[in-house]
């Protein structure tokens, strides 16, 4: 690499090239009898250039022999034939009246190369490069393979290959990225559960992978235990150590919501949702009771900021959309109900948007309750703070986060850190993501999103590389691209850059976002296969693993 | 010392050709002036002492390269600026004059040269018994390739009517028979086939018809001149005769290849899409070097004609848009073949060669609506266009190199696997590669002796 390489080596290769250019340059001097200062100048050039494309790779002699041959005559391009007429004031033609004028200069071009060629090779076999003694190199290591922590491995990644002398290890106990904002998606059956992950591996050229879960952290040792099946607890050690284990499903011990509310935080949680609702429909087929029928095709999402809302969107999509192959359920109407701590929907939007999106979802027959809480819930029915009970055998959770239990090892409070996302008092920490809470410069905190996520990850990777290289570490600072939320059926809302947008145009470009955001063109080609034919086919209503209730 | 040895013994060998060649156009006086005489035989004598000499030096230069037949032939043209331009006037005493007149006297020494290079290199293989295998699939699989090569390009591609389409089967069958089933991908095997067509033109087209004819051997400049205009055919067809060679192969792999591990090597590497954007910005950078000769010799006009207008701004998009595609073509024909700066460079510059023959002289007039472009006087009016795709080839070769090494560093290994990368590029160096790329560049930059 010519940005990685010491002074010396450098020096080195420009020497030995200007030395190579020598004995050649000689020769053609005498007999062509140019001008000597130029003459000199455009010899140390060549040789210079020779020694940094041949370097120090090692060569055979008949390569390093061909090379210079190569080099000699194309400098005969660049030198005689276009930068000494260029430097001389008249403008280059590159005529063949002018190549035959120039010919003695071919000739002496093609000797000079190939000599230089064959004495740059000589020096460096006899004059071989020093080793340097290997030092043990630091080891950077990456907690969590979500979007916060995969960017920060594929930037240190990057870096890696640009020169940066660190090990870099990514510990996951997923070994693929989920694609989270398309989760929706695949519990509304219009994308495939494996479109929206990406193999961990496959985005790596030089980290290494640990498929395990990290169970404790020694922040003094600087010691990550690693619980990886069989293979029991592994420890290790490293020194540099970015924490992006993201957060979980959080069910503030309410009584019954734990064991009967779906959560939405990965694959197997949407599959098993979207199993869920299939089942519901298959049974309500069945069902001989109206009032049971009527519990079994009502819908509760709890929760309505981004999640809650798309989420009650496509499901109220997806039971619509495959309502015709239950022909005893014609003629009766599924419920929709979403369930908001808040006095309206979508409080990251302007209340504007907000509106427009409850209005939209109103329209449709979704029923609201806002300002109110689920205080429980059975496998019969869900009770809200408000004393009313809604009979469901269905409720999806959004309605909380909290960060992985992980940092509680590390810290009972909220994992503050500083603006350039190190961990306070723990030298060798850093954390990111829905993790920590990472200071906004105007106060307050930014927000756990995906887009977020992914530059924190690569803000701490450039901040450890600036560490490992002995520079100072920046701040975060992002302020945010916008925000996109689906509303179900062609319908999108969203503010991009201040400005809002709502309806088809907000839908085309909501899918076109998440499409380019996703992890690689397999996955982009597989996701826009997927929606294609959701545009000519109705939606899969075969379950993907066997149905518990009538197994 | 057993290198040189072979190498001299293969020396002598191709100097007896060389020498014969020398017989035929009375060289050999000249040559024995060295030691004082003017006896052809003592000429043939001190021929022989030279080219034993120049054999072991080849020995030893060429001890480890695997395949030799293009070291010969570039060492041959090495020679023929060495020896008879620059060391043959000192030993007589004469000044040493490099210029053209005298490269054109010289011509048939050029030839001679590079025959001189092949027979020794062919002798060399022999003796230090280099691993070589008849394959009769593959002599039919290049023969077909010739022959739709041929086909492909016309009926009269070289002044040759049905005749083509024989030449293309012997040029497929020879290159089958001398190359052996190389998985070496597309980009090098187009590369190898343009060198081959050269050294097809010189047998076919420059050697054989005046012996047949009955005439004698005639390489002076008036009969090579006159041949002028049947190079870019028989480069072309050595160039697609390699390709689909090398297509079928993969193909015939790709299908009845029944082990996945086959596939393992290509996905050690970044992936296509990124490759080719690496494409479309090394192709851009070398767009803008060509941009260079566009302006200063006037030819933006003639590419927006391709649509119709005359402007040069319309003119420039249309170049730079065609550079962007060639350099989408370069990243998947060359995807994981350079290894260091110099094999980019290498690379590049005989692409870019090959397109000067293939898109300037050829598909640009057919798109024109005129005939390909292959006479003399057109090669010699293009001069300044093969100058600029030279430079666009280089830029190319170098800035796709250096974007690759971005993804995909041979130098950082990961794996036991990625480390078969790192070898990649040592074995590259020891492969004809080296020998070719300078071997193309000499071949396009001595076009003037011959159009002048």
């Amino acid at each position: 690499m010519w940005l990685a390489e010491t002074p010396m080596i450098l020096l080195r290769k420009l020497s030995f090239g200007i030395i190579a250019g020598l004995p050649g340059g000689v020769i053609v001097a005498i007999v062509t009898k140019p001008p000597w200062l130029p003459w000199a100048a455009h010899l140390a050039i060549l040789g210079a250039v020779l020694g940094l494309i041949i370097g120090d790779r090692r060569q055979s002699t008949g390569s390093a022999f061909s090379i210079g041959l190569l080099i000699g005559l194309l400098d005969w391009v660049a030198w005689t034939m276009t930068l000494a007429p260029a430097l001389e004031g008249t403008m280059p033609t590159w005529t063949i009246a002018v190549a035959v004028s120039h010919f003695p200069e071919l000739v002496g071009a093609a000797l000079l190369g190939a000599i230089a060629g064959l004495v740059y090779h000589a020096l460096f076999t006899w004059w071989p490069p020093k080793v340097a003694p290997q030092r043990a190199k630091p080891h950077v290591v990456i907690v969590g393979g979500g979007f916060g922590g995969m960017e920060a491995t594929r930037e240190l990644d990057r870096r890696i290959a640009r020169g940066l002398d660190a090990n870099v290890t990514l510990i996951s106990d997923s070994n693929f990225l989920l694609f989270t904002p398309l989760l929706v998606g695949v519990a509304s059956s219009t994308v495939e559960a494996r479109h929206v992950s990406a193999p961990v591996r496959a985005g790596l050229d030089h980290a290494s992978f640990l498929h395990g879960r990290v169970v404790s952290i020694d922040t003094q040792a600087r010691d990550a235990y690693v619980s990886a099946g069989k293979e029991g607890t592994l420890r290790v050690p490293y020194d540099q150590l970015i924490l992006a284990v993201g957060a979980v499903p959080h069910f503030f011990d309410l009584p019954g919501v734990g064991e009967h509310a779906l959560a939405m935080k990965s694959v197997e949680d949407a599959a098993r949702l979207r199993n869920h609702v299939l089942s519901s429909l298959e049974r309500a087929d069945l069902e001989p009771d109206p009032a049971e029928q009527a519990r079994l095709l009502t819908y509760v999402v709890a929760g309505g900021g981004f999640a809650g809302t798309e989420l009650v969107a496509e499901l109220f999509d997806l039971v619509h959309d495959v309502l015709h192959f239950y022909p005893r359920l014609h003629g009766l109407r599924p419920r929709f109900v979403i369930v908001h701590s808040g006095e309206r929907l979508l409080p990251e939007l302007s209340p504007e948007l907000g509106r427009y999106a409850q209005r939209k979802l109103d329209k449709r027959g979704i029923e609201f309750r806002l300002g109110t809480r689920v205080t429980a819930a059975t496998a019969r029915d869900i009770t809200l703070d408000s004393g009313e009970s809604i009979a469901t055998r269905t409720l999806a959770w959004t309605a909380g986060n909290r960060p992985n239990p992980l940092v509680r090892q590390i810290t009972q409070a909220p994992l503050v850190v500083d603006p350039t996302l190190r961990v306070p008092g723990l030298p060798g920490l850093w954390a990111l993501g829905d993790c920590a809470r990472i200071p906004r410069p105007a106060g307050g905190f930014h927000p756990p999103t995906a887009q977020h996520a992914t530059r924190e990850g690569k803000t701490a990777a450039k901040n450890i590389a600036a560490v490992l290289s002995g520079r100072r570490p920046v701040p975060f600072r992002f302020g945010g691209l916008g925000v996109l939320v689906s509303l179900g059926h062609r319908t999108a809302a969203g503010e991009i850059g201040g400005r809002r947008i709502s309806g088809f145009l907000a839908w085309i470009l909501w899918r076109s976002v998440y499409l380019s955001k996703l992890p690689s063109a397999e996955k982009r080609l597989r996701v826009l296969a997927d929606w294609t034919l959701d545009l000519a086919f109705p939606r899969d209503i075969a379950h993907s693993t066997k149905d518990e209730h009538h197994a | 010392m057993r290198d040189a040895g072979f190498g001299a013994l293969a020396g002598l060998v191709g100097g007896l050709v060389f020498g014969g060649v020398m017989a035929m156009i009375g060289f050999l006086p000249t040559v024995a002036a060295i030691v004082r005489a003017d006896s052809p035989l003592v000429g043939f004598a001190v021929h022989l002492l030279f080219a034993a000499i120049i054999g072991s030096l080849f020995g030893v230069l060429a001890a480890r390269q695997r395949e030799l037949l293009f070291w010969g032939l570039t060492y041959g043209m090495s020679w023929w600026f060495l020896g008879p331009l620059t060391l043959l006037p000192i030993l007589l005493g004469r000044p040493m004059v490099w210029d053209v007149a005298m490269a054109q006297a010289l011509l048939p020494s050029l030839l001679g040269h590079l025959v001189y290079g092949a027979v020794t290199a062919a002798v060399l293989a022999l003796l230090s018994r280099r691993e070589w295998r008849f394959r009769p699939g593959l002599v039919v699989r290049a023969s077909a390739a010739g022959l739709i090569a041929a086909a492909v390009l016309g009926p009269d591609w070289a002044g040759l009517d049905w005749a083509g389409l024989i030449v293309g089967v012997l040029v497929g069958a020879s290159y089958a028979l001398i190359f052996g089933d190389r998985d070496e991908g597309t980009g090098p095997a187009l590369i190898r086939g343009t060198a081959f067509g050269f050294a097809w033109w010189v047998l076919a087209v420059v050697t054989i018809p005046p012996l047949l004819d009955g005439g004698g051997l005639d390489w002076a400049l008036p009969a090579v001149r006159a041949a002028t205009s049947s190079l870019p055919g028989y480069v072309l067809l050595g160039a697609g005769t390699a390709l689909l060679t090398c297509w079928m192969g993969s193909l015939s792999r790709a299908v009845f290849s029944d082990d996945v591990r086959h596939t393992l090597d290509g996905r050690l590497a970044g992936g296509r899409v990124i490759s080719t954007w690496h494409g479309v910005i090394a192709g851009l950078a070398g767009g803008v070097i060509f941009t260079g000769v566009m302006l200063a010799v006037g030819f933006l006009p003639v590419v927006a004609s391709l649509v119709g207008s005359e402007s040069e701004i319309v003119g420039l998009v249309l170049h730079l848009l065609i550079s962007q595609f060639i350099g989408v073509t370069y990243a998947i024909f060359f995807r994981r073949r350079s290894f260091d700066p110099a094999s980019g460079i290498g690379w590049g510059v005989s692409y870019g060669f090959l397109w000067w023959i293939l898109g300037n002289l050829t598909v640009l007039p057919a798109l024109l609506g005129a005939a390909p472009q292959w006479s003399d006087a057109a090669l010699a009016r293009s001069f300044p266009s093969l100058i600029g795709h030279l430079a666009y080839g280089a830029v190319l070769g170098l800035v796709y190199q250096r974007l690759e090494e971005r993804v995909s560093p041979w130098h950082l290994t990961r794996s036991e696997a990625n480390a078969a990368r790192a070898a990649a590029r040592h074995e590259q160096t020891l492969s004809t590669a080296p020998a070719l790329w300078s071997l193309v560049t000499g071949m396009a930059l001595l076009i003037p002796i011959l159009l002048s």
